[in-house]
């Protein structure tokens, strides 16, 4: 799966990059004093490197954990995100790291302790009320998991930390580790869903809906809160038919107790990410769906939005509280 | 295209021999050969990095390459042990006086492993654990303006070691080791073409872009807009034959109308 791996001079003894390097001992191993050396360097191409990507184990130094937009958030006053991880196994297709990236190679900065002391620090400045963290923004948080062991490592500062919810967004099924451990309470496993066809369609690589959807059966079994994320909600014609398929084989199966929360948004992308993805993937009948510009943003004309999130909402909210539904306009 | 790249031409002879190249005369700074389709050529640059740099811009300039050609230095290299005759493409390229780095991406499945280089100004014996050689970084740093860093590599083929050092290579000893890798060569090309086609697929325009710009006249932001407006066209109305729509229209820009209008009429299937 991995035939390169590219480790920073800083972190090379790092126990965690030593533990990584002995997972794949047949692999090419290059030194680099920089990740920025390799990564996103101009002459390189995201669709052919994603062919072959390789790991890149690196330290982060700055903005670790970084507000979130105005807009984002499953209830709580205060949100920030993290990103262990840069670049995702999947290769969706709607999927905005395609054009923020020239590089499609995984980044796994080793640092965890850092981005562990940086929430600690969050969760200071705010006393005592509840923060939220979000991860998979940047990276799917479990693809990697039995490599990176990010959930056994960042778990333990949640279970100890019960006014801190952590958000584990992901399309995978490695839940392995979760389900070896004892579920807490702040915890999210918040699985993004398109109806199959669509997955079919632009989700190269992920879990089709059924694996994604046993996991969170299993996760729930096993006593772990779940999210649902139906974002990006990608048009086509006859999506009512396909979305309402998809939220009917969902909600007849989950355990609505531990749904923690549902939330949508319809696909856009800022501007010149669009347009360097129309140009990566000419090929694509996504980046030929019925789009409009509006504040350097692509999307659905309006009319399209408002069909598609009423449709989603009115069903949605029949399966669920309105206090557990976070639309993302 | 395939642009080669050797210092020397013991190198070069048994590249030019097998691909059958022949030297352009016209050229005079550097020796270029090429084959007869035009597909494959080869410049011989001279000893140092600064004669690569050169090479590769005068290739350019000369051959007008595109961004996704492949381009290839060959040639040999030492290191403390890996065995004479041994081939090794390069991961990453270090300068040794400037200590600037690069790494080709090497996203096929290589023919012989992989491993850093070290360029030189002079020659070494105080061999280490790597490659040293003397035009890699000039080469790769001038190339990677022109291509992209997936189809720019360096094959070397270990011609002295710690054992035996560079007072015993020769010309005859380098065309015979070189030789010997031809396959390997071969084989780096081979995995190397379905990536340069892959280029071509993502940076040509559709196919009735031409046609369209010699029946008339569009500015260059409306050349931009029939780009992609025909490329929407081919992926929303596949079978539908786009001419007979367009045809008695006199201006560019009421042809781009017609596009959009017809384009955004359509229904919107995302999957077949």
């Amino acid at each position: 799966m991995i035939s390169t791996i590219y480790i920073e001079e800083e972190i090379a003894s790092h126990p965690r990059t030593l533990a990584i390097l002995e997972r794949f001992p047949e692999t090419t191993k290059i030194m680099c004093e920089r990740y920025g050396e390799i990564f996103n360097r101009k002459s390189q191409n995201f669709r052919l490197q994603k062919k072959q990507p390789a790991l890149i184990l690196a330290r982060k130094h700055k903005s670790l954990v970084l507000p979130t937009p105005i807009q984002y958030g499953i209830g709580a006053e205060h949100n920030y995100y993290f990103s262990h991880m840069l670049n995702c196994l999947y290769d969706c297709r709607y999927c905005f790291l395609q054009g923020m990236f020239q590089s499609a190679h995984y980044i796994l900065f080793v640092n965890y302790e850092d981005f562990i002391e940086d929430m600690n620090s969050t969760l200071n400045k705010h006393n005592n009320e509840p923060v939220h963290f979000f991860s998979g923004y940047d990276c799917d948080s479990l693809a990697l998991d039995p490599v990176t062991d990010f959930t056994n490592e960042f778990l333990p500062f949640f279970e100890r930390n019960p006014q801190a919810l952590l958000e584990l967004r992901t399309k995978s099924t490695q839940i392995r580790s979760l389900l070896k451990r004892e579920p807490i309470k702040n915890c999210v496993i918040a699985f993004s869903f398109t109806p199959d066809k669509i997955a079919q369609a632009l989700e190269h690589k992920a879990p089709d809906v059924n694996k994604r959807l046993q996991a969170i059966l299993d996760l729930q079994e096993a006593g772990w809160q779940v999210g649902l994320r139906f974002d990006p909600l990608i048009y086509t014609k006859g999506f009512a038919n396909e979305y309402s398929e998809l939220f009917d084989r969902i909600f007849t199966k989950i355990n609505p107790e531990l749904t923690h929360s549902v939330s949508l948004g319809t696909f856009r992308l800022p501007k010149d990410y669009f347009r360097k993805l129309e140009k990566l993937y000419p090929d694509e009948k996504l980046f030929a769906s019925p789009l409009t510009e509006e504040n350097n943003s692509i999307s659905y004309p309006v009319e399209i939005r408002d069909d598609m999130l009423g449709f989603c909402k009115d069903i949605i909210t029949k399966h669920i509280p309105s206090e557990k539904f976070f639309p993302c306009y | 295209m395939i642009h080669i790249f050797c210092a020397l031409p013991c190198e070069a002879q048994p590249i030019i021999q097998n691909f059958k190249l022949t030297e352009l005369k016209q050229f005079d700074l550097f020796r270029i050969y090429q084959s007869k389709d035009k597909e494959i050529d080869l410049t011989i640059t001279g000893i140092g990095k600064l004669n690569a740099a050169s090479a590769v811009s005068y290739h350019h300039a000369s051959l007008n390459t595109k961004a996704s050609d492949i381009w290839l230095n060959i040639g040999v290299a030492g290191h403390a042990d890996i065995s004479i005759g041994e081939a090794r493409l390069v991961n990453k390229i270090t300068e040794e006086q400037t200590k600037s780095c690069w790494y080709p991406q090497i996203i096929f499945k290589a023919p012989c492993d992989s491993i850093a280089l070290i360029t030189l100004d002079k020659p070494s014996d105080d061999y280490q654990d790597a490659l040293f050689d003397m035009e890699a970084s000039g080469f790769y740093q001038m190339a990677i303006r022109l291509g992209t860093a997936e189809l720019i590599h360096s094959l070397k083929i270990i011609s002295d070691n710690a054992e035996q050092a560079t007072s015993t290579v020769n010309a005859d000893s380098v065309k015979k080791m070189m030789a010997k890798h031809v396959i390997t060569i071969k084989n780096i090309l081979d995995s190397l073409k379905p990536i340069t086609l892959e280029i071509d697929s993502i940076i040509s325009e559709p196919k009735e872009y031409k046609e369209f710009l010699e029946r008339w006249h569009f500015t260059q932001s409306e050349r931009v807009q029939l780009s992609r407006l025909l490329q929407q066209w081919n992926l929303r109305l596949p079978n539908d034959e786009i001419t007979k729509h367009v045809i008695e229209n006199t201006t560019g820009k009421s042809v781009l109308n017609v596009l959009r209008e017809k384009i955004n009429a359509s229904e919107f299937v995302i999957h077949d």
